[in-house]
């Protein structure tokens, strides 16, 4: 415990620019020398993909290589550019504490995405499973304003999130592509990226709109009717699509052009934080949160909750319709199959993983699931044991999740760190 | 503390920096990746693609490894799970192609993951050779997908001539899964055929049912009293059991007659006698085989305990195609790029390879010509040949 709380001391001093600088200098010693010289040295056969993971598990010969290769080119990087560079990033982020808030935050998401294109850069696996986990946090995030501020149990989202994937796939392959189904390009395919935000938005609100069939019937009640007819409503979803052979059946539908690049998908994830942490603070919010705890007092206190309750349903649907876009448009692909059972289970395990009530926690959630499969893909059968097992164990000892119940203050985070050091010890 | 964090930085970026005449001296070897549904709703597909797997490479370990162009090259097999997910199946094929290098990659087994895994390996250049998917779509327009199967627009109308020669029938009925890509695909051309054969309303029941359903008899009851002479049901291992012995139970007399999904080893194990003496097309007859396609059959059920289906031969045919395309291209140059495409060019160039589940040629579009077989469940519960129908 004394090592842990000195290492806290003695970084306590780092700002938020710091540490951004400090993964910089990893990401660059990775990009210049990761390939020809550290990994060489280390007999690894190429960099490894997500911090030597895959290939640990797939041959324990090259643990120590790995670990070691994270040393130099992660831990020691970081941590000494973090701390030797204070002495400016500090000045620095008081600098930017000056301008308005918002405008400090976006600069530091701009140097944020930086760090990550580059990183994600060295290799394409790299950027599908940053694309993916992307899009797994508007999902979590979204499933938590119905699930965790809203207090209900609902099952529907991967209809919705169907309802934007097909409605932005075909009006993607509508307007911009040539293809079997749907005949020639009704745009030219250059106005593509500009319109994929309405494309996006559309999809959105078709699924905002496909929530009010669950929602009017189900919010008389509370409970577990809300999920059995969300439930309901998920298969009613899968199998419409599925018997109707225009737009593919399950046979699926492929072809989408490639309009989600990882910058695009950045954009619309900050953007879902955003929105929702202000949707959650705003007094709607609030509202929402007393409707949770009591219904009948909210009433009394003039919160009217029908009105709340849909409109929160809605909004979280719409985020949903925005994921399955983006998903569609990253795998090129999809099928009613992939909107069904399993997806449900696996948003639900990101949901409660991470935490209910808190932003923080579903970034958390989805980052720690989506990270979980893939760096113990090379276990298979194996891996649906330990994961599962890490949920009990969580479940457990945090009921409610990691990080539940707590909010992002983006002031705090960002500020300069050298006078509250001041403030400590004079 | 700062002076030790310096002085370690600075001797690793020295080390690092007078130590540049290393990177070349890494060896090639030949990556071959498998995406394969080793976990997920067929995990017994990703078990025979992954022994074939197994097997090949063991010849290849043999023989002290792969000679292209005068030179032995180390192989090494890249198995991926795929989880019999289509967002899966793309993350192993983008993993095995930028991470792991491979020069070919033989998988998935299924459309509805080959379909979308083709696309990434089309994109990045790297030939794929699906064993089992038969969906047009996987191979259509992309150079770089093969397919080591025939397609269900040829498999249709050869259970429709085979059902028509032999038992004389004019009035059919099919029973299939809507919600399942294959099934249903396969049901729509089988139809589609048969009606050419026999003309409008021949096929006097369609019926339908979605995935995971175990009771059919509301479908069969429907069919039994259309009048119908044979039932056609494209379905996999695990419903064609419950199918047939539900029919049985009410009163279905006629012949049964299936498609390559019924190939599975666990068909017979789970419907027993019930399906003793029914028919289905496939890609090989695993019952009274010959030459090579007999000894892979021995030795597989020596090692694995059990007779190889479809899957498995098809994989195996399939890593034997890439094993010919890439001795074929000549040499390797050890850049991954120029190897792939080299490869791809020696492998749309094979002329009448001779696999265990037949002769293949490919066409423009990276599907091969090759023959169907008829097998019929003989009373041992083996998988005998019966007849073979080529295009």
């Amino acid at each position: 415990m004394g090592i842990l709380q000195k290492f806290k001391q003695m970084f306590s001093t780092v700002p938020m620019l710091g540490w951004f600088l400090g993964i910089l200098a990893a990401v660059l010693i990775e990009y210049f020398w990761g390939y020809d010289y550290i990994s060489y040295y280390l007999g690894l056969p190429k960099i490894p993909v997500l911090f030597g993971a895959l290939i640990m598990l797939k041959e324990p010969v090259m643990i120590p290589g790995a670990l070691a290769y994270d040393l130099i080119v992660y831990v020691i990087p970081v941590l000494a550019v973090a701390k030797l560079s204070s002495f400016i990033t500090n000045p620095g982020a008081a600098l930017l504490e000056k301008l308005p808030l918002w405008l400090s935050a976006v600069i530091h998401l701009v140097c944020f995405y930086a760090i990550l294109h580059l990183w994600a850069g060295i290799n394409d696996y790299r950027v599908l499973v940053v694309k993916l986990t992307l899009v797994s946090i508007i999902l979590t995030v979204s499933v938590n304003v119905i699930n965790g501020y809203q207090g209900e149990f609902s099952c529907s989202h991967p209809g919705f999130m169907a309802l934007g994937a097909y409605v932005s796939s075909i009006l993607t392959l509508v307007l911009f592509t040539n293809d079997k189904i749907f005949g020639t390009a009704l745009l030219p395919p250059a106005l593509g990226p500009y319109l994929f935000p309405l494309v996006l938005v559309a999809g959105g609100a078709a699924a905002a709109i496909g929530s009010l069939a669950v929602a009017i019937p189900s919010f008389r009640t509370r409970g577990d009717y809300l999920a059995i007819i969300s439930l309901a409503f998920m298969f009613i979803v899968k199998s419409a699509v599925e018997n109707l052979n225009i737009i593919g059946g399950a046979r699926g539908m492929g072809g989408q052009p490639d309009l989600a690049p990882l910058p695009v998908i950045f954009f619309w994830t900050m953007l879902c934080i955003w929105v929702i942490h202000n949707f959650v603070t705003s007094i709607l919010g609030k509202a929402l949160n007393t409707v949770r705890d009591d219904e009948a007092a909210a009433e009394s206190m003039t919160v009217k909750t029908r009105k709340t309750k849909m409109t929160a349903f809605m909004f979280g649907a719409f985020w949903a319709g925005v994921a399955g876009g983006l998903f569609a448009h990253v795998l090129t692909y999809i099928n009613p199959g992939m909107f069904s059972i399993n997806r449900l289970a696996e948003i639900l395990a990101m949901v409660y993983f991470g935490g209910l009530n808190s932003i923080v926690g579903s970034i958390v959630g989805a980052v720690s699931i989506n990270v979980l499969g893939e760096a113990l893909r090379p276990l298979e059968l194996f891996k649906w044991i330990i994961i599962p097992l890490i949920l009990i164990f969580v479940m457990i000892f945090r009921p409610y999740g990691l990080i539940s119940f707590t909010e992002i203050n983006a002031k705090k985070l960002l500020e300069a760190k050298h006078k509250r050091q001041q403030g400590v010890s004079p | 503390m700062r002076k030790i964090a310096v002085l370690t930085m600075l001797a690793f970026c020295t080390a690092m920096m007078f130590s540049s005449l290393a990177f070349s001296a890494r060896k090639t070897i030949i990556k071959i990746g498998i995406n394969a549904p080793l976990t997920g709703d067929i995990p017994k597909v990703g078990e025979g693609s992954k022994y074939a797997a197994q097997m090949w490479l063991e010849d290849i370990e043999k023989a002290g490894g792969l000679e292209v162009g005068g030179k032995k090259y180390e192989v090494e097999l890249v198995i991926e799970d795929n989880e019999s997910k289509a967002e899966s199946a793309v993350k192993a094929n983008t993993k095995m192609i930028t991470q792991d290098d491979v020069l070919a990659i033989v998988g998935p087994q299924s459309s509805k993951q080959a379909v979308p895994a083709g696309e990434v390996a089309n994109k990045y250049k790297t030939v794929m050779i699906s064993p089992w998917s038969t969906n047009p779509s996987t191979t259509l327009d992309r150079p770089y997908v093969f397919r080591g199967c025939f397609l269900d627009p040829f498999q249709g109308p050869v259970v429709a001539n085979f059902i028509t020669e032999e038992f004389g029938f004019t009035k059919a009925a099919v029973l299939y899964d809507v919600a399942s890509d294959y099934p249903k695909g396969l049901a729509e051309v089988f139809k589609q055929a048969w009606e050419d054969k026999h003309g409008p309303g021949s096929v006097v029941a369609y019926e339908s049912f979605t995935t995971k359903d175990t009771d059919f008899s509301s479908q069969l009851t429907k069919i039994v009293k259309s009048g119908a002479e044979v039932l056609f049901t494209p379905q996999y291992y695990n419903e064609v059991p419950l199918i047939v012995s539900q029919a049985k139970n009410l009163g279905w007399t006629g012949p049964i007659v299936g498609s390559d999904s019924w190939g599975s080893a666990e068909t017979v194990e789970l419907c027993g006698e019930d399906c003793y003496g029914l028919f289905f097309s496939s890609h090989y007859a695993a019952a009274g085989a010959k030459g090579a396609t007999k000894a892979f059959i021995d030795r597989y059920e020596k090692t694995y305990g059990y007779i190889p289906d479809d899957v498995a031969a098809l994989t195996w045919d399939a890593l034997r195609l890439a094993q010919q395309a890439i001795q074929d291209a000549g040499k390797l140059t050890g850049k991954i790029e120029k190897d792939r495409e080299a490869v791809r060019d020696a492998l749309a160039q094979i002329k009448d390879f001779d696999g265990i589940t037949g002769k293949m040629t490919f066409t423009e579009e990276g599907d091969p010509i090759k023959c169907a077989v008829i097998v019929r469940i003989n009373h041992q519960g083996e998988y005998e040949f019966y007849g073979s129908s080529c295009p």
